[in-house]
């Protein structure tokens, strides 16, 4: 039995000591924002807070997130408002397919929560483990200024 | 003309659900009883297979059944070439291909029975090389291809699939009045087109015995015929459900593991999920066909074009039947020609089988390839004859009443406007910045796509327009434009204007997503319909004397006398327009002496454009399939070893990351001449094709090395400028 806070709701549930926390996520607790790209902690599709921190839930084990806290894109909008990054990431076209952009959301407000006026350079650094195979990244960078409240470096 | 919504640079408005992780892809769905499939694969690229043993799986508690050949009806797949089994019945021949299906209650459990399988095979002889595929003597992959439903009848080898033939004028005798005759020969790799959603399929069979399907198609009418083809079931029985897809770049057009979801489900009763892993994608998508392409051009000695042959061999793997276009070939083969005005020409490109994965469709398809072979080529020559590599151009580009090699007729030619905009933005005649640093150009068109497509509106009672479509939402922003053009027509705000997406079950046809279409097909579909639409609206408004501005008003007044407004058009365009889009890029690469990496400064792409609906979704399509390219040209490749892909992740197998992409900027010559609604043409597969052979261009002007095979990785660049200086 473990016991995870997952976006401010508390779970309890018996799950085999194998299940990831990606799938723990998606087919325990139904919260399929989180997507499985690479399956292999490379492309950051399946980025996701805890405790505040980045990780990839596909190849962390959902009893390592025991007793912790558990930040998805489902738990950012509030009272169906949505987040600064999410909404930014609309406006600007910071996406096509969608099925990176859960991860590169979570890694946005992450990079946002430690530098709230990050330089270029910052976030291609911070941005580095989430790939987009849609957009090419420029509106993704454009996206993120946005959130930053800053138009151009 | 002046427009109030088209051209207005709105936001990725219908992707709410996609930045808040509602949005629902096919892999998301889940259904009461679901269950979980999935594929053993062959280790060996060509054996037979001698017996299977799966009583271990079986015995396997959570495993609910497990599927063999033995246990399917003998039926082949294809989306033209009919040609694969949907699990190999006596013999394997690419490593990847699936030898068995295991249904079990969870995911995990169905890979553990995978690994109780017992497989007993006997190696065959094989052969991973096209060329060496069509000698005598080679190991023969199919022994009667010809008989495959959808084969092509020319077949100079058994191991050729298919031969595409381009031809115009005389070739050899065009070689006989030329004063200099340059050839060359160029490879390109292995490519998956890197989408991040791996292929996922839910199959279910509902209580009125229909087969309900959620897949990541593309194409999902075709899908429907293609399955009710494999299944032996009436296409009425069959429902595609469409959902968002999650990248497509041409590889999301086929059954893939569709076929063996139903089995499953047939046979233990339940809806059943299969997602590929991405280590499968990579082993048996359908990815980017490799080639080698030899040109052979004859010119005047100050440049003229007077012949050219182009032969190319593309390496299709073990199976045809990822390839959906008539000619069982690639289109792009075509490109060989390039944007020149070449009044002698044959190309003859030949897709042929090997014990490798079967490769498909990847955005403009076949272009990259000959594109990057067809403008280094100019590049070479330019420098043989001494002449600046845009003079060169200058001297052979397209014009007005020209022909491309499929003998169609250009008119509106823009190549030389387009390529004068990118040499003046990318500063081409001003001296470079420092010593290792070089500048290369390229240019190609696209065609804008054709195709049919069914849109229907109705104005609900609360007087917004819904647009009903059979359009998946591939991220491409089409949604959106579709939108555009339903409130330019209606003179509405486009918050009044919703999209509905359809399922198979709500229209007759439709020709899917891809080859650079849907914003002339969808684009002219929803138009014709909302014109239909806005009569109805207005007549029904002057009979009741109300504002034809008040949509809830005219709504409500036409339900009392019992009807609802709606109108629905079916747009289908057969022929192509006589306008193409012209693409000119420039590169500028900074090469390292010491360890041969280039690094690329600044890229330059100028695109002749119709009218812009989305600017934002627009550029994003320009800056997506730039950035692909610059992965093409540098970095991707799916190395293989005797058939067996070594670069089972995307930690080895490379895609662009956010710290790869250069400095850029875009040129867009507008014009008012495309078949898209309010004359847009095409831009979803403008900006690839001529980003590699910019970038080797850049790269023999930055250090005279010439790299004659992608990816131009640093290692290529080293060992060639360790070779120059031996020299």
């Amino acid at each position: 039995m473990i016991r995870l806070t997952v976006n401010g709701t508390v779970h309890e549930l018996d799950v085999p000591s194998y299940r990831t926390l990606l799938d723990c996520l998606r087919y325990d607790l139904g919260l399929t924002g989180s997507k499985e790209g690479c399956g292999v902690g490379v492309c950051g599709a399946c980025t996701v807070l805890l405790d505040g921190k980045m990780i990839s839930s596909c190849i962390a084990l959902a009893a390592f997130a025991d007793g912790r806290s558990v930040t998805t894109v489902e738990g950012l909008a509030r009272d169906e408002r949505l987040h600064p990054v999410q909404q930014a990431f609309v406006d600007a076209g910071g996406f096509q397919c969608g099925i990176c952009t859960p991860g590169q959301i979570v890694s946005a407000k992450a990079l946002l929560d430690a530098n709230p006026k990050p330089s270029d350079d910052e976030i291609r650094e911070w941005m580095l483990g989430n790939l987009c195979r849609c957009t090419g990244y420029y509106k993704i960078i454009e996206s993120i200024r946005a959130a930053a409240g800053r138009s151009r470096a | 003309m002046a427009h109030r919504i088209v051209g207005q640079p709105l936001g990725k408005l219908e992707g709410i659900g996609k930045v808040s992780g509602q949005a629902r892809y096919s892999g998301d769905v889940t259904l009461p009883g679901l269950i979980w499939g999935k594929a053993l694969r062959s280790p060996l690229p060509h054996a037979r297979i001698l017996r299977i043993d799966t009583s271990r799986a079986r015995a396997l508690p959570g495993v609910l059944t497990v599927l063999t050949a033995q246990d399917l009806p003998d039926i082949l797949v294809g989306r033209r070439m009919f040609d694969m089994p949907m699990l190999a019945r006596d013999r394997v021949r690419f490593v990847g291909e699936k030898v068995a299906v295991v249904a079990a209650v969870d995911p995990d459990i169905a890979e553990e029975a995978l690994a109780l399988i017992d497989v007993e095979y006997e190696d065959l002889p094989a052969v991973f090389e096209a060329v060496e595929a069509i000698r005598d003597g080679a190991p023969i992959l199919h022994e009667n291809p010809g008989a495959y439903d959808g084969a092509p009848s020319e077949r100079p080898h058994p191991n050729v699939q298919s031969v595409l033939r381009f031809k115009l004028g005389d070739v050899e005798a065009g070689f006989g009045k030329a004063d200099r005759i340059f050839e060359h020969t160029f490879r390109t790799q292995l490519d998956h087109q890197g989408y991040l959603e791996p292929h996922a399929g839910v199959v279910a069979i509902d209580d009125d015995g229909r087969v309900q399907v959620w897949a990541s198609n593309k194409m999902p009418f075709r899908l429907k015929e293609l399955l009710s083809h494999a299944l032996r079931l009436a296409p009425e029985q069959i429902r595609v459900n469409l959902t968002p897809i999650g990248g497509d770049f041409g590889g999301k057009g086929s059954l893939m593991d569709l076929p063996l979801a139903y089995h499953l489900a047939r046979v233990t009763g339940r809806p059943v999920k299969m997602l590929m892993r991405y280590a499968e994608e990579l082993m048996a998508g359908n990815p980017r066909h490799p080639s080698v392409i030899t040109m052979r051009t004859g010119v005047t000695k100050d440049g003229r074009i007077l012949a050219r042959r182009v032969k190319a061999l593309f390496n299709s793997g073990a199976y045809a039947a990822f390839k959906p276009a008539p000619s069982v070939n690639l289109g792009g083969a075509g490109m060989g020609a390039g944007v020149y005005r070449i009044p002698n020409l044959l190309i003859e490109a030949l897709c042929v089988y090997s014990n490798n994965i079967p490769c498909g469709h990847a955005r403009s398809p076949g272009e990259p390839q000959m594109v990057f072979a067809g403008e280094s080529h100019m590049d070479m020559i330019a420098r043989e004859l001494a002449l600046d590599p845009a003079d060169l151009r200058r001297k052979n580009l397209l014009r007005d009443g020209d022909h491309l090699a499929n003998g169609h007729h250009l008119e509106h030619v823009r190549a030389s406007d387009t390529l004068e905009a990118a040499l003046k933005a990318s500063h081409w005649a001003e001296p470079k910045p420092g010593p290792w640093i070089g500048r290369g150009m390229a240019m190609t068109h696209r065609h804008i796509g054709v195709g049919f497509t069914n849109a229907r509106l109705r104005l609900d009672s609360g007087g917004t327009v819904i647009l009903s479509i059979g359009l998946p939402d591939t991220g491409t922003g089409a949604h959106l434009v579709l939108r555009q053009v339903v409130a330019e027509v209606l003179g509405l705000s486009l918050d009044q204007v919703e999209i509905e997406v359809a399922n198979t079950d709500d229209f007759e046809t439709d020709s899917g997503v891809g080859g650079s279409r849907v914003t002339h097909t969808g684009g002219r579909a929803a138009y014709h319909a909302a014109e239909k639409l806005k009569t109805q609206i207005e007549a029904e408004a002057a009979k009741h004397g109300i504002p034809a501005g008040s949509l809830a008003a005219i709504a409500r007044a036409a339900a009392k006398d019992g009807r609802t407004l709606e109108a629905a058009h079916f747009y289908d365009a057969k022929a192509h327009a006589a306008v193409t889009s012209f693409t000119a890029q420039v590169a500028e690469v900074a090469v390292d002496p010491v360890t041969g990496e280039v690094t690329v400064r600044h890229f330059t792409t100028a695109h002749d454009v119709g009218t812009i609906i989305n600017p934002i979704g627009h550029q994003g399509q320009i800056e997506g399939g730039l950035v692909q390219g610059l992965g093409f040209a540098l970095m991707e490749e799916m190395k293989t070893e005797d058939g067996r892909i070594s670069t089972l992740s995307l930690g080895d197998f490379k895609l662009p990351t956010i710290q790869d992409i250069p400095p850029l900027t875009t040129v867009i010559l507008q014009d008012q001449v495309g078949p898209g609604p309010f004359n847009a043409k095409a831009i979803g597969e403008g900006s690839i094709s001529a980003v590699a052979p910019a970038v080797a261009n850049a790269v023999a002007d930055a250090c005279d090395v010439r790299i004659l095979d992608l990816p131009i990785t640093a290692e290529k660049v080293f060992f060639a400028l360790r070779e120059k200086v031996a020299r």
